[in-house]
C-alpha cells in the first residue's frame, strides 16, 4: 500500500479562535496582537482582514492603513493551546502517526487509515466535521493530501485554503511539477530561490533535470532532498510525539514598549527572562554550559548578539544573568535604547549526568532554586519573583510559536 | 469597534456534568438578580495559576456574549467579562 501524507493547517487560526469565543468580533476584519498598541505588530489576519493586502507580522500603524476597520484584538496563548490540545485529540482518533509541526498545522500519515473511511477525501471530510462539532463552526481547517510526501501535503494544503480539502492524485503530479514555482515550497526561501537561479531552476520539475552531483556540489546533502522534489518524491519521515528528539536549546526573547527600552529598565528584563530560561532548563532537567545573549536597538534595527561559556554549566537564573552582564559589559559603548532583548541557553546537558557540586554556596542556590520551583509550580510563575521585577509592568506572553514543551506536560 | 466589560464578580450557575466530557456544560447563571440560560457555548479553555486551574467559559445567553471562569480548586464561578457590540 502506497505511504498517503496529509497536512492539517488550521485557517486564520489565532483570528478564527478569537471569533469563536467573542461572537461580536464575527464577520469583521480582525487582528491578533500582543498589546494593540501602535508600534505592536499583529500575529494573525481573520479571513475577512485577508481580503485586505494584509501581511502576518505586519506593524499595527501599517495594517490599519491598508485595512480600513480592522479590530485589534489582544491575544489569548491559553485558549490556542487549548484548542490545539482538542483539534490533536481528534486526529489522534484518525491515526497515531502525527507530527506537529506547529500550533497550527499537524502532518499525519493516514495509509493505515483511509481504508476506514472508504477514501482519502471523506477521512478530511470526517476531520472537518469532528472540527465543527468539538471546537465549533468558526474555526476550520484545511486538509491537503498526497502520496508524494509532507512537501506536496502541504503545497496542496496552501492551494485549497480555507476550509479545504485537497488531494493530489498521481496522474496529476507531472503538471504539478512542471508548473509549480520552487519557492512554493516549504523551506526554499529567497536565498536558496536565488541559488537555485543561478544554475537555471525556477520550477520543481527543472531539479529532475539536473545531476545530483551539481545539486550535490552546491548545496550539500540538502540537494539530494532538492532533487527528489525534482522527482515527485519528499522522503521526509513524519516525527511522532514518541519520537521527537530532546531540545538543543531553551530560549527566551522580548520586544519591549518604549517605555521599558531604557538600558536599566531592559536589563530588568532581561534578567526574568535569565529566571525564566533557567526555571525551564530545571524543569526539563539540563544544565547549560553557553549561554547566547543579545538584542536590537530598534524594533527591526541593528542587532547584536554573542556567546560565552560558563565555568560550569547551570542552570541557575543568577548565572545566566550574570553570562549576559558579561556579554554587554564587554561592548565598547552601552546602548542608550534596547527594543529586543533574548537569552538562549545551548550546549546542554542532562542533570542527572553530572554530580552535584561540592561547594554548600552551590548547593544552597540548588536548594533556593527548588523551592522558588515549587512554589511557582503551585501558586504560578507570578507568585515569587525578584524584587527588581516589580520596576516593570508585566509583558504580554508571546502569541504564536509550537505547542510541542505544552503537549509533553499534558 | 469590540468593547470588554470587566466584571469579576462571584456568580450562582446551574451546570451539568455529563460522561466522557472534559469539563462541566454551564446551562444557566445568575448575576445581578436576573437569571441567564445559555443558548450556545462558543469556547472553553484551560487557565493555569500554578495548581489551580480555571475553566474559562466564552458563552452567549440573552443576546449576549459573556466570559465566565470556574476555579477548581475553590469551585467558584465567576463573571469575568461581558462582550458589548457597538
Amino acid at each position: 500500500m502506497p505511504q498517503l501524507i496529509a497536512h492539517l493547517d488550521m485557517d486564520s487560526y489565532f483570528a478564527s479562535v478569537e471569533q469563536q469565543a467573542q461572537p461580536s468580533l464575527r464577520g469583521k476584519p480582525i487582528g491578533v496582537t500582543g498589546k494593540p498598541t501602535e508600534r505592536s505588530i499583529v500575529t494573525a489576519f481573520s479571513r475577512e482582514a485577508k481580503r485586505f493586502p494584509v501581511v502576518t507580522g505586519m506593524p499595527v500603524w501599517e495594517a490599519e492603513r491598508v485595512c480600513p476597520g480592522l479590530v485589534l484584538v489582544a491575544g489569548h496563548p491559553e485558549r490556542y493551546v487549548e484548542t490545539t490540545r482538542r483539534f490533536l485529540a481528534v486526529l489522534e482518533e484518525v491515526t497515531p502517526v502525527i507530527e506537529v509541526f506547529s500550533i497550527d498545522e499537524v502532518f499525519m500519515d493516514i495509509t493505515q487509515a483511509v481504508p476506514r473511511y472508504g477514501d482519502a477525501t471523506r477521512l478530511a471530510r470526517e476531520v472537518q466535521r469532528r472540527f465543527r462539532e468539538v471546537l465549533g463552526p468558526h474555526i476550520t481547517a484545511t486538509l491537503g493530501i498526497a502520496a508524494a510526501g509532507k512537501a506536496f501535503a502541504k503545497l496542496v494544503a496552501k492551494r485549497h485554503k480555507p476550509n479545504g480539502i485537497g488531494v493530489l492524485r498521481d496522474d496529476d503530479l507531472p503538471a504539478l511539477l512542471r508548473t509549480t514555482s520552487v519557492s512554493e515550497i516549504c523551506g526554499i526561501g529567497p536565498r536558496i530561490e536565488r541559488r537555485l537561479g543561478r544554475l537555471g531552476i525556477r520550477v520543481l520539475s527543472d531539479l529532475a533535470e539536473i545531476s545530483e552531483a551539481t545539486l550535490r556540489h552546491e548545496f550539500g546533502i540538502y540537494g539530494v532532498f532538492l532533487r527528489e522534489l525534482g522527482h515527485g518524491r519528499d522522503p521526509t519521515p513524519i516525527l511522532p510525539f514518541s519520537e521527537i528528539p530532546p531540545p538543543k536549546s531553551v530560549g527566551h526573547s522580548k520586544t519591549l514598549p518604549p517605555e521599558l527600552r531604557e538600558i536599566s529598565l531592559a536589563l530588568v528584563v532581561l534578567h526574568d527572562l535569565a529566571d525564566k530560561v533557567a526555571a525551564r532548563l530545571r524543569r526539563l532537567g539540563y544544565l547549560s554550559r553557553t549561554v547566547h545573549c543579545g538584542f536590537r536597538t530598534g524594533v527591526l534595527g541593528p542587532g547584536y548578539a554573542k556567546q560565552t561559556t560558563l565555568a560550569l554549566p547551570s542552570n541557575d537564573g543568577e548565572a545566566i544573568f550574570a553570562a549576559c552582564r558579561s556579554i554587554l559589559d564587554a561592548l565598547p559603548v552601552q546602548p542608550s535604547e534596547v527594543a529586543h532583548v533574548f537569552v538562549s541557553a545551548t550546549n546542554l546537558v542532562a542533570r542527572d549526568a553530572l554530580p552535584d557540586s561540592l561547594f554548600e554556596a552551590d548547593r544552597r542556590r540548588a536548594r533556593l532554586n527548588d523551592a522558588l520551583d515549587g512554589v511557582q509550580r503551585r501558586y504560578g510563575e507570578r507568585a515569587l519573583r525578584r524584587g527588581t521585577s516589580l520596576l516593570i509592568k508585566p509583558l504580554p506572553e508571546h502569541v504564536g510559536g509550537f505547542i510541542q514543551e505544552s503537549w509533553e506536560v499534558r | 469597534m469590540n468593547v470588554i466589560r470587566k466584571v469579576g464578580e462571584a456568580i450562582d450557575a446551574l451546570v451539568v456534568y455529563r460522561q466522557r466530557q472534559t469539563h462541566p456544560e454551564l446551562r444557566a447563571f445568575r448575576w445581578g438578580g436576573r437569571r441567564y440560560d445559555v443558548a450556545a457555548t462558543n469556547l472553553v479553555h484551560v487557565e493555569r495559576e500554578g495548581e489551580t486551574i480555571h475553566l474559562c467559559y466564552s458563552v452567549s445567553a440573552a443576546g449576549e456574549h459573556f466570559h465566565v471562569r470556574l476555579n477548581t480548586r475553590s469551585n467558584q464561578w465567576t463573571l469575568d467579562e461581558i462582550e458589548i457590540e457597538s
